[in-house]
């Protein structure tokens, strides 16, 4: 029996399929999630999220957010979410190198808390598309 | 009466000024499409937002947080969403109406040249203004998020509310003030969320979620974050749907009745015309008659 993942951010429902398993990246660590699965709330960290279907795997990076499971239902909400596959090494690498460069330059600058952590957030994103992106290889 | 060559120049202005209306139609016509289907998109994102806050919020025997207490009221704070240009019928002026009672201990913060220039005429205590860019994303309003969450961290303003000019379909907007924070009833919320999205599945009661967040009061209070930085989003959205519409709808009454005074215009013409050769005839022949 198949469960459903939606993720959606503010600006659309990014995905919204049949899956047979789903893997989160979570605060306390990575949970595996099957049909049947407990309700459960949990804050969600930037990282790679593995989703199988048919045999068949995928990643997606997701940043940070929430995830609900309920009803056979994982609900995600994130700032942003990407299907690696769709994406390429080099322009990976670009992001993950100019969010660092960003971010230090901000440390450098004195600026005030939220625009770090903002651009932290930012690094942690481009990462996970890398890490993600590393895995489904 | 007019003579033929005054009535042709009145025409020949009349129809460039139906060519800029007919343009400026078109243009809000289509940006009117791509406005309404962004403000019907983040929808789901509010909806599961809503039900995360009430869930977690379920778990607690009493909030201490800032952003779900009330508190007394001693100066409301208000965001008023207008636009940056006019010519859309009257919209702005049934938005700035709902401010007529608001009493002055209230502060502003205004987004839109329209808004910002109407507070200031007034005198009102306006705390900052913004523009935003014609489709703004969701990190183009961050800026005002930070600086309310700071004036209300810092007491200088005990409500976050929200003026904006709510999109019922192309022909109907209606200004709305809505009270953001504190949020201290939040069935009321998700109920009103509901009803604004048209899902009626608010009644069916959820089991227990187990939840596995530590560090609550943290997790709630960037939960309260994500709702206003979410609210006002949609909002700003919503206000710009209508703004388009309610400027198409202006430009097609304004090229209709360009349309109209043209017909005018050249039946008066005609008429001119015709009475001026009526007119040169009687004139000859009155004076082949007379020799």
């Amino acid at each position: 029996m198949p469960i459903t993942l939606e993720i959606v951010t503010p600006d659309a429902t990014v995905y919204s399929e049949e899956v047979d398993h789903v893997v989160v990246p979570t605060a306390n660590g990575k949970i595996d999630i099957l049909p049947h699965h407990v309700p459960v709330i949990d804050k969600l960290i930037a990282g790679d999220l593995k989703v199988e279907k048919n045999g068949t795997v995928e990643y997606l990076a997701v940043s940070s957010g929430f995830v609900e499971v309920y009803s056979e239902k994982v609900s995600i909400l994130t700032d942003e979410a990407l299907k690696i596959n769709e994406q390429d090494d080099s322009k990976i690498e670009e992001a993950v190198k100019r969010a660092q460069e960003a971010l230090s330059e901000g440390k450098k600058s004195n600026l005030d808390l939220a625009a770090i952590q903002k651009l932290e957030a930012a690094t942690r994103f481009a990462l996970a598309q890398q890490i993600a992106k590393g895995k489904s290889k | 009466m007019a003579n033929t060559r005054d009535i042709r120049l009145r025409i020949k202005g009349v129809k460039s000024t139906r060519q800029i209306t007919r343009a400026m139609q078109m243009v809000a016509t289509s940006k009117m499409k791509k406005a309404q289907d962004a403000a019907k998109s983040g929808r789901p994102y509010a909806m599961l937002l809503a039900d995360i806050i009430v869930s977690v919020a379920d778990e607690f025997e009493e909030i201490t947080h800032k952003y779900f207490n009330d508190r007394p009221v001693r100066h409301r704070g208000i965001l008023v969403i207008g636009t940056d240009k006019g010519l859309c019928g009257a919209l702005n002026s049934n938005l700035f109406r709902m401010l007529a009672d608001v009493d002055s201990s209230a502060k502003f913060v205004s987004v839109g040249k329209r808004a910002t220039q109407y507070l200031s005429r007034t005198h009102r205590d306006l705390l900052a203004d913004f523009s935003l860019p014609d489709k703004p994303r969701y990190s183009d309003i961050k800026a005002i998020i930070e600086f309310l969450l700071r004036a209300y961290g810092d007491d200088q303003i005990d409500t976050i509310e929200v003026l904006h000019t709510g999109f019922i379909n192309t022909l109907r907007q209606e200004p709305e003030l809505v009270r953001l924070f504190p949020l201290n009833d939040l069935d009321e919320m998700s109920q009103k969320l509901h009803e604004r999205f048209g899902v009626n599945d608010h009644d069916v009661p959820k089991d227990k979620r187990e939840i596995l967040i530590e560090n609550r009061d943290e997790v709630l209070a960037e939960l309260g974050t994500l709702y206003l930085k979410q609210q006002i989003h949609q909002m700003v959205m919503e206000s710009q749907a209508s703004e388009h519409s309610a400027r198409m709808v202006a430009m097609k009454t304004a090229t209709d009745n360009a349309g109209n005074l043209i017909n005018d215009l050249t039946l008066q013409y005609n008429r001119a015309r015709q009475a001026a050769i009526t007119q040169e005839i009687l004139e000859i022949s009155a004076a082949t008659l007379s020799n």
